[in-house]
């Protein structure tokens, strides 16, 4: 009952991070590309611009499932990015909680590309296809590298287990093992894909199909579908910054840190990771075409995945 | 909660009946664009199937529009058929109108004409590569591109007192001359530009920007040569051309020797894409030299333009520049009483566009803006010919009045 009060309450808080996350991400991609940039709280500007847009559905649409889609899009990925942080505050988790967090994560791009598809739009269909492809390219790497946490001795598939071990190694995992070294690489060059960035944005190639599986929202619905990417992105660099680099691992007296110090310190990592795996490539580098994405993420993430389970099971 | 009318009733049926086949309409409102064009794409999976170009989406009336207005008058509503190559417009009328009247510009005023006709090139070839960027995705170099667009547009204004209508010519000669500090301003905007566009010219080697360029929109030597292709399109096939060589005008006659026409053979999107990188320094040395040996005189005629223009006689002619784009035609004929009898305009895109078929079947749907972007249309040039009404399956041209009346009725 406590941890479901506490995920509720975290709610806010997630929407606040994700969405201040997201207008860092965009005020350091705009002074990276020499301009001046939208002020950092953009966002929560165009989240309130959104939402009081008039609602608008095609009639080609089937109109349940449209809008239906993106709140359970924006529930579901604020909720797996409120799960790690609610464990790492309240200090406990429940066995297996990784991968409902990754299949909740999933769940939300599943959700837009459905929402997309159900607009009768045919760009809408375009952007489902092309996300369907993207989503079997980078989903299966991300879970093999998840899952290579639970072939180590000493961590499992529950979120706080693996920081709990960090902790009491004073190192951060992907400084301890090689293997996990690999999977934290893997996870990494999943992220850009999983938060539909250049040059991986090919599901809603701007200049191709129009935003694909977007293009026919707008108003309230628009303003849900962006809340969720905002939150999924949080997620994904929240996970990647604690679970391979716990950061407040490394200090000496990890009691004195306090929570929120520790919580600070995470956040910061997941700011560096968000940089690093989202707007750093979206800065500098054309997009890809979907066989070219495809065949990358196949060739390299799947085979790195693989790898770092294989290292595991020998125990390096 | 409204509901709006799904726009194109025969889409939703095609798309009901046959689910291998997928008509998507590419335009004419698409991010990709920057002027409506409308390309009804049919599509199975990302393979291109078949593409249906239509046209007419801003016909402006501006060929029946001049034909109501004097010469100097007419000179500047040339100027309005494109905001990026407005200066090939005026020279090319203003040739015209100045070979049916005998006139003749002096030295001095046709180095000028050049050197703005190359700052021309220079900041067209600057945007289309700006906009190849962000149609494949590369956002930044768009911005750096445009970035380094902002230096000659700066110049212009120093130099004509706009940025982008430069209303740099008039019948004989130009209207400002260029005074030595200003020389030196434009040498030294050169140099940095010419730095950037080496910057550009690196970037464009990037790998992923080489993986959406290369055998993108091919475009044969043959089918170049069979379409009447022109500009850098048909440079990117290989096929030799570039008036400023065949047919020499303004100051280009002494200059022949002094620019190279640039050519590659690699038929595709990154073809022409590197024509216009070399395109760039190719100008930038082609304005150093005028700037060196910009001749003494005066830039224009005693007799003021209005007394010129009373004396154009009544007569016809062709003229023909290479504007950014490609080959651009004027047909010009005067009725001897200040006026015009008829402006037909040729803009290079409307050659180039039938280059689009042949490049985009048999591509991928994300291939479309950038085959697009590669031959660097200019519909608002192109739409100037007749209003095709699609629901009758007629082709007719609709009247400056009819026009009129429409828009008073909005």
């Amino acid at each position: 009952m406590n941890t479901i009060v506490a995920l509720l309450a975290t709610f806010p808080i997630v929407f606040f991070l994700s969405l201040l996350f997201e207008g860092i991400d965009r005020k350091i991609h705009a002074r990276m590309q020499k301009r001046i940039g939208p002020p950092i709280i953009q966002p929560f500007y165009d989240f309130i611009k959104l939402f009081n847009k008039e609602r608008i559905i095609p009639v080609t649409a089937a109109s349940g499932i449209f809008t239906a889609v993106p709140i359970i899009a924006a529930a579901v990925s604020i909720l797996g990015a409120a799960i790690p942080v609610v464990n790492l505050i309240t200090g406990t988790s429940i066995v297996g909680d990784l991968i409902l967090v990754l299949y909740l994560l999933a769940m939300s791009s599943v959700m837009v590309m459905i929402g997309g598809s159900s607009s009768g739009n045919p760009y809408g269909a375009i952007g489902f296809s092309r996300k369907m492809t993207m989503i079997i390219a980078y989903e299966i790497p991300m879970l093999i590298s998840i899952a290579s946490l639970s072939f180590n001795p000493c961590s499992s598939l529950a979120y706080y287990d693996v920081v709990a071990t960090q902790i009491r190694m004073k190192s951060l995992l992907a400084f301890t093992r090689f293997s996990m070294a690999v999977a934290a690489a893997t996870f990494l060059l999943c992220i850009p894909a999983a938060a539909d960035a250049v040059p991986f944005d090919i599901s809603e190639a701007k200049t191709e199909i129009i935003h694909g599986s977007l293009i026919e929202y707008g108003g309230p619905y628009l303003a849900l579908i962006k809340l969720a990417k905002a939150a999924s992105n949080f997620a994904l660099a929240f996970l990647a910054a604690t679970l391979f680099f716990y950061v407040p691992a490394l200090f000496e007296g990890y009691v004195s840190l306090g929570l929120g110090g520790a919580l600070c310190l995470c956040l910061v990592t997941a700011l560096i990771f968000m940089l690093l795996t989202i707007t750093v490539p979206r800065t500098i580098f054309a997009r890809l075409k979907i066989g070219q994405a495809f065949k990358f993420y196949w060739l390299i993430p799947l085979t790195l995945s693989m790898l770092s389970v294989a290292l595991s099971i020998v125990g390096l | 909660m409204r509901m709006y009318m799904a726009n194109e009733s025969d889409d939703a049926k095609e798309v009901k009946v046959d689910y291998t086949r997928l008509r998507i309409p590419f335009g004419p409102v698409h991010p990709a664009l920057k002027e409506p064009i409308s390309l009804r794409v049919t599509v199975r999976k990302e393979e291109i199937l078949d593409v249906d170009i239509r046209l007419g989406h801003v016909h402006r009336g501006i060929e029946a529009l001049a034909e109501n207005r004097n010469l100097v008058q007419a000179l500047y509503l040339v100027e309005r058929i494109c905001g990026i190559c407005p200066h090939s417009h005026t020279t090319c009328f203003t040739q015209a109108i100045e070979e049916i009247g005998g006139i003749k510009p002096s030295e001095r005023a046709l180095y000028l004409r050049t050197l703005i006709f190359e700052l021309e090139r220079i900041h067209s070839h600057l945007l289309i590569l700006g906009l190849i960027g962000y149609d494949i995705g590369f956002e930044t170099l768009f911005m750096f591109c445009w970035h380094v667009r902002e230096d000659v547009l700066d110049l212009f204004e120093e130099i004509t007192g706009n940025r982008v209508h430069h209303a740099m010519n008039t019948i004989g000669g130009v209207r400002w001359d260029l005074p030595p500090h200003l020389i030196e301003k434009v040498n030294a905007s050169l140099k940095k530009i010419e730095k950037s566009a080496k910057y550009i010219n690196n970037v464009f080697q990037d790998k992923t920007v080489e993986e959406r360029l290369c055998e993108v929109g091919v475009l044969s030597y043959n089918e170049a040569q069979e379409l009447c292709i022109v500009g850098p399109t048909a440079r990117g096939s290989g096929v030799s051309m570039d008036v400023r060589r065949d047919y020499p005008y303004a100051a280009y006659k002494e200059l022949k020797d002094r620019f190279s026409v640039v050519l590659r053979d690699g038929a595709d999107a990154y073809a022409r894409t590197a024509v216009r990188i070399s395109e760039l320094f190719e100008s930038i040395n082609l304005i150093c030299t005028i700037l060196d040996e910009l001749p003494n005189g005066s830039i224009s005629m005693e007799e003021s333009v209005l007394k010129l223009m009373r004396e154009i006689p009544e007569g016809e002619t062709v003229s023909m520049v290479e504007a950014p784009r490609g080959e651009l035609l004027h047909f010009v004929k005067t009725n001897g009483k200040e006026g015009l009898r008829r402006l037909k305009v040729r803009t290079p895109t409307l050659a180039n566009i039938l280059g689009l078929k042949p490049m985009l079947i048999g591509g991928e749907i994300a291939d479309i803006p950038v085959t697009l972007a590669s031959i660097d249309p200019c519909i608002g040039c192109a739409n100037r010919i007749t209003v095709v009404d699609e629901d009758q399956e007629e082709v007719r041209v609709i009247g400056l009045e009819t026009l009129r009346r429409r828009g008073r009725k909005r």
